[in-house]
């Protein structure tokens, strides 16, 4: 364009510089045609409906932060590095979710990594192929998928009848209703989440990149240390986010899986709704989603956007 | 969710009967204390010709659970009700309270009928139409049993249920429930989302059966404390303590007794204390500013009759509200209703205004209870 | 700035270079034949192409020397250790791949320091190392720089970089200029040219573009279908083509196909349809009687009006197009018996120019055409 308008002289130039805007700005306009539908869609039933819930926290049923104030009201007090910190139910069950869903996370990551590597590494249609197991979880119910847990974690379920069977155990193991039952049942759910986002970021690693490695001297353990790990991090990253994120809101499985002591946020919204206690289910969602975002801002502060969402090809 | 097609199939099989209506996991009403009974073939009462105030034309939308007590509901109501009034029934599905509030504060009144438990009728107060009782044939209706503002349509108990080889003798109530050492093993019982059970705890405790209300909160929570290591689940859904039974998670539970009756039926090794049993209610309740009021106390009026009534409790196993439906119903299936003329006084009646009036502090301090 | 007009060279950084021996190497996959018993002996320092369509084996057999690609039959020597067997990176070839494959997380520092930490030498060897080789090619100091900052040209220095600053014996080359246009891609042929008489290191080269091909190699193997037609200087290729897949993907021929008729001595007499008896260098394994064909260059043939021609192989035909091409004339001539020749005639004073429709007499000498 520089050569183009270089003997263009005053109005002329200024004229066809205009043209060009115009051109432009009718280009810019097309993608935000596009975008529209999706956008309307967004707002009218999702963004619209969410944020007239969530305002409910500050009027509902009277004006004020009164709904906030069960949050904070310390109702007993916990030792922890030599200061006592207040403490209440709400608090706990944050606390109790944010754990769940890092150790979700963190087990969900060392699961799929290898997996979406191996599915990495075969031939395209291969890969789709094995995708298709990764895939069959989803289109069971969260609950069907629940009920399995159970079949196999209950006193007188598969694993415990094999142990008895076996003679390795005399008593049976207390499995369901326990923590670790959550943790399966959650990381059964989420893998497909974290396993998609890095299946897609190693797809896109350029082979030729590994074998450079290789051929400059590299044994496949500094192969994959220095080149493969780096480049699939913003698939680790994202999977990650995807999978922290969701877990936070988990429900059904926490309640059918969980002991007494495994209660998150969502079931106590869920209690708060059936309570009628609208405004107070809608401040902890805020906190919740409150929660969710600085996370995601954390993540994407730290890493980047570019890395999170961004893609490993050069 | 799960309430029809394949997946609950292969779940009844898996399970049991109990394990299909697990799929609403939340408000409390005849949806989680509902079984999934397959209907059997019975010969139901013939319903005799109605009073004329009952015809009328038009539509009345009645909002219920769906799942089995729809089916029972469809035959011993709805069906009926369309052939002998004329009134079209358009049935809408999950009566959630909040789905109540959100219409009637948004002025969007699409329900007339809506079957809640009485709690939630209490709580949503003044989103009601008043009960017009002049429709119905109140000879046979037990007078607490009609508030102003709804009146009981079915009348469950939440009792205690044992598996029968656990123990040598069965437990006689809820001191036996509390007492591990005579009934060693774990337990389950409801959590929040139901009520706490504070009336079994207080019971257990030494307070008798007709003095449970007011109840004492901090003796209730008192006695908790004894059972909490003991207890392995808090339940949510009314089938999770008919499959945790069935499994042999727990010998003891705290049941609906809707629940248990199939799983018994059905061959599992499990049977139900009726002693100090918790009688509670489902409600018909009249939407304010419901479009087709005067169809829907029709429609009321039309459940309490007799035969309806004895239809109901025996597609399914769930008490009458009408005294007469005893005389309708075989003495075999009689036997396993709560309000068999038998049993009826060995349980007692929750106190819905009681907890209408704490229901919020003692969840509050349920949540706190429970994380200690 | 090519490496020859540098003036501060940093010291020779390869020795000399390695022979290559391909020794009936073979590479299956199920049924298809990907190289097909190729033999290649190349001598310590020497610039060898392989050169070939897409699919013709050249890539892969450059794949089984970098170790990338395992040969199912044959064994690959350098110097005299087989190293067919060896993992790539034990091998100490250097490579420079077609689209670089420099790693997009690392600047061009931690690149071409990437091969030296492999090997554990010393930091501040490293730097040092770094920044010769970036002299070498023509950018110091870019050390910190991403390879996304970097044009196509510089990106492809720095892959020369980085496959060099370890010393190999051996240098592979993969279609290294084949994303650049076509002015670069000139200048940088002549750089890489510098750097191996420099050197001295082995290099083996890929590509498809047989100028490149000319300008650059000691030696070219042509490839077609796995197997190697024809290796040799590029004068002989060019000028003595020995398979008629040489003589077209080398330069332009033409080709007229005919009968060996007789042999006399060196020379064999070939008739064509129309054009009586061609004379051209006999060549040996063809027997009088089969059908041949007579390849001569555009540039070889020589053209007349209808005067009297001094070459040996003279035909008369139409000129049925005429392409004025600035420093010369192409022509198409007809010819009897329907085959056609494309000739070039120089643009300067003293060479006849012809029209379209006018009547041709061609000529060219018996050392210039083969049998093919």
């Amino acid at each position: 364009m520089a050569a183009l308008t270089h003997d263009l002289q005053g109005a002329d130039r200024e004229g066809q510089v205009a043209r060009f805007q115009h051109l432009r700005r009718r280009e810019q306009w097309r993608y935000v045609l596009l975008l529209l539908p999706a956008v309307v869609f967004l707002i009218a039933f999702y963004g619209y409906p969410v944020a007239a819930m969530l305002t409910r926290a500050f009027y509902d049923p009277v004006p004020g932060l009164q709904n906030f104030e069960p949050l904070v009201t310390a109702r007993s007090t916990v030792e922890f590095l030599g200061l006592s910190i207040p403490m209440n139910a709400y608090i706990r069950v944050f606390w109790i979710t944010l754990q769940i869903a890092a150790v979700v996370t963190i087990v969900s990551l060392l699961l799929g990594y290898p997996v979406a590597y191996a599915l990495s590494s075969v031939s395209a249609s291969r890969a789709n192929l094995l995708m298709i197991f990764v895939l069959i979880p989803f289109w069971t119910s969260i609950l069907v998928r629940s009920y399995a847990w159970m079949v196999l974690l209950g006193k007188e379920g598969i694993i415990n009848e094999a142990l008895l069977a076996a003679g390795l155990r005399t008593e049976p193991l207390v499995l369901l209703n326990t923590r670790l039952a959550v943790y399966l049942g959650m990381i059964h759910i989420m893998l497909p989440f974290m396993i998609l986002p890095l299946y897609a970021v190693m797809r896109g690693i350029d082979r030729n990149l590994l074998r450079a490695a290789g051929n400059l001297g590299a044994p496949p353990s500094a192969v994959f240390r220095r080149i493969f790990l780096p480049l699939s991090l913003p698939g680790v990253a994202a999977g990650c986010l995807l999978v922290f994120i969701l877990s936070l809101g988990f429900y059904i499985t926490p309640a059918l899986l969980g002991g007494q002591k495994d209660v998150m946020v969502s079931m106590l919204i869920q209690q708060q709704i059936s309570l009628l206690k609208w405004g107070f289910g809608a401040a902890l969602a805020l906190v919740l989603l409150i929660l969710a975002l600085g996370i995601y801002a954390l993540f994407t502060r730290v890493l980047g956007v570019e890395r999170v969402f961004g893609s490993a090809r050069t | 969710m799960i309430q029809r097609g394949l997946t609950r199939r292969e779940l009844v099989r898996r399970y049991g009967a109990a394990a299909a209506g697990v799929a609403l996991l939340g408000p409390r009403a005849l949806s989680s204390v509902a079984s999934a009974q397959e209907a059997t073939p019975v010969a139901l009462p013939e319903i005799p010709a109605i009073p004329a105030a009952l015809k009328g034309s038009g539509n009345v939308v009645v909002a219920s659970w769906g799942g089995a007590v729809l089916d029972a509901q469809l035959k011993a109501y709805i069906e009926p009700f369309q052939e002998m009034t004329g009134i079209t029934v358009t049935v809408a599905d999950g009566p959630d309270p909040s789905k109540v509030k959100a219409m009637v504060d948004t002025g969007n009144v699409e329900w007339d009928v809506v079957q809640l438990g009485r709690g939630d009728v209490l709580a949503l107060d003044g989103y009601w139409e008043e009960m017009d009782y002049s429709l119905f044939d109140t000879a046979n209706l037990d007078a607490a049993l009609m508030r102003p503002d709804s009146f009981a349509m079915v009348l469950f108990a939440e009792i205690l249920a044992y598996r029968t080889d656990a123990f040598p003798n069965a437990p006689e109530g809820w001191k036996d429930f509390w007492d591990v050492e005579a009934f060693p093993g774990s337990r389950t019982m409801p959590a929040a989302a139901q009520l706490p059970f504070l009336e079994g705890a207080v019971i257990a405790d030494g307070v008798p059966m007709d003095e449970v209300y007011p109840i004492d909160i901090d003796r209730a929570f008192a006695s908790f404390d004894r059972i909490k290591p003991h207890v392995v689940k808090w339940w949510e859904a009314g089938a999770q303590p008919a499959q945790m039974l069935t499994d042999n998670e727990v010998p003891l539970a705290v049941a609906f007794n809707g629940r248990i009756t199939p799983v018994k039926e059905a061959g599992a090794p499990v049977d139900i204390q009726w002693n100090e049993g918790l009688l509670a209610e489902d409600d018909w309740a009249i939407v304010k500013g419901a479009p087709n009021r005067e169809n829907a106390l029709k429609f009321c009026a039309f459940c309490t009759l007799p035969a309806p009534q004895a239809r109901f409790s025996m597609l399914i196993p769930y008490g009458f509200v009408n005294s007469k439906a005893a005389e309708l119903i075989p003495a075999d299936q009689l036997a396993r209703l709560p309000t068999a003329p038998e049993l009826r006084p060995k349980l007692f009646l929750r106190d819905e205004q009681w907890w209408a009036e704490n229901r919020e502090s003692v969840i509050e301090r349920w949540n706190e209870w429970i994380l200690e | 700035m090519t490496v020859a007009a540098q003036v501060r060279t940093p010291e020779k950084i390869g020795g000399l270079g390695a022979r290559v021996l391909f020794d009936r190497i073979e590479k299956r996959y199920g049924p298809v034949i990907a190289v097909d018993e190729v033999s290649l002996d190349i001598a310590p320092g020497e610039f060898v192409t392989l050169l070939g369509p897409s699919g013709s084996g050249k890539t892969t057999s450059l794949m089984m020397l970098a170790g990338f690609e395992i040969p199912t039959a044959g064994e690959i020597y350098v110097d005299d250790d087989p190293i067919a067997a060896v993992p790539p990176y034990r091998r100490n070839i250097g490579m420079v791949f077609q689209n670089y494959a420099l790693f997009p997380h690392m600047t061009v520092g931690e690149n071409i320091a990437f091969p030296l930490q492999m090997r554990k030498i010393g930091r501040s060897e490293i730097a040092r190392q770094t920044r010769d080789v970036l002299e070498l090619v023509g950018l110091p100091g870019y050390e910190g720089r991403y390879p996304k900052q970097l044009s196509g040209g510089q990106q492809q220095r720095i892959a020369v970089a980085r496959a060099l600053v370890f010393n190999p014996r051996v240098l592979l080359m993969d279609e290294p200029l084949g994303a650049l246009d076509k002015q670069l891609r000139e200048h940088l042929q002549l750089e890489i040219k510098a750097l191996h008489d420099k050197l001295g290191v082995t290099i083996i080269y890929v590509t498809h573009d047989q100028e490149e091909a000319l300008v650059m190699s000691d030696r070219i193997a042509v490839m077609n279908n796995g197997r190697i037609e024809q290796c040799g200087g590029p004068t002989d290729l060019y000028d003595e083509p020995e398979t008629r897949f040489v003589a077209t993907f080398i330069g332009e021929s033409n080709f007229i196909d005919g009968v060996l008729a007789r042999a006399d001595g060196a020379i064999g007499y070939v008739e064509a349809p129309g054009l009586g008896s061609l004379r051209a260098p006999l060549k040996p394994g063809i027997a009088a009687g089969s059908p041949v064909a007579l390849t001569v260059r555009p540039e070889k043939i020589i053209a007349h009006d209808n005067g009297a021609s001094s070459h040996l192989n003279t035909v008369d035909g139409t000129v049925a197009d005429v392409v004025f091409v600035g420093e010369m004339r192409r022509y198409v001539v007809a010819l009897p018996g329907g085959q056609r020749l494309v000739l070039k005639a120089q643009n300067r004073s003293g060479v006849q120019s012809f029209n379209r429709g006018d009547a041709i007499r061609v000529g060219w000498s018996v050392d210039d055409c083969r049998l093919v």
